[in-house]
């Protein structure tokens, strides 16, 4: 089992995929990733020999993702709060924050918008 | 790809929404008088740090005072335009 940063991964995992599953790394990031370390994009995590895995768990090491990105978004709704903002107060009370209509279909605001926001 | 700006609703070359305002500089020693403006589109700049300001919500003025992290945000964002829904009991049915 390759491991990469915190996790372990199946060895017919995409390396691509398995950067995008820690939070804060998307596609665009992945790429770069990849193309940083000369992985092909279509490559699997039991393909990479032991010194890359090493590579790229100390590139993530060095970057904002995952709890301290989780912390950073927590900490900029927390801002607006302080601040007493519109939007820091719509945060509050789990509606949408930019001028959407609340008549029906504001379930995304209601999982996801509060000060102790999750993901 | 594309480096994402941080604001992405207003256009760079137009700067941000400068609306003059009657500040006047204040003698130490003089109390801080609240600037009234209905202007809540106003960008609040680095030199409004400190200011009392009194921004219209379309009803009444509702009195803020700048600090450091507000610049870069309008004026209406600090002065709530809405009511939160209450039901009242009629009496005449």
């Amino acid at each position: 089992m390759p491991f990469i940063y915190t996790a372990s991964f199946t060895e017919t995992t995409l390396v691509k995929k398995a950067l995008e599953s820690f939070y804060g790394i998307g596609k665009d990031v992945s790429i770069r990733i990849l193309a940083r370390h000369y992985i092909h994009p279509l490559a699997k995590v039991g393909a990479l020999p032991s010194q890359k895995l090493l590579d790229l768990t100390a590139e993530l090491t060095g970057m904002k993702i995952e709890n301290d990105k989780r912390r950073e978004l927590r900490d900029n709704i927390q801002r607006l709060r302080d601040m007493g903002t519109y939007r820091g107060r719509r945060h509050v009370m789990g509606l949408p924050v930019r001028g959407q209509n609340t008549r029906s279909q504001i379930n995304t605001a209601r999982r996801l918008n509060m000060v102790q926001r999750k993901g | 790809m594309q480096a994402t700006r941080a604001l992405l609703a207003r256009s760079v070359w137009k700067g941000p929404n400068i609306v003059p305002l009657p500040i006047v500089k204040r003698k130490p020693g003089e109390p801080i008088v609240p600037i009234r403006t209905q202007a809540r589109s106003a960008t609040i700049l680095p030199n409004f740090v400190g200011l009392k300001f009194e921004v219209h919500n379309g009803k009444i003025y509702h009195e803020i005072t700048i600090t450091e992290e507000m610049v870069g945000h309008k004026l209406g964002e600090f002065s709530p335009t809405r009511k939160r829904f209450t039901y009242k009991q009629s009496k005449n049915r």
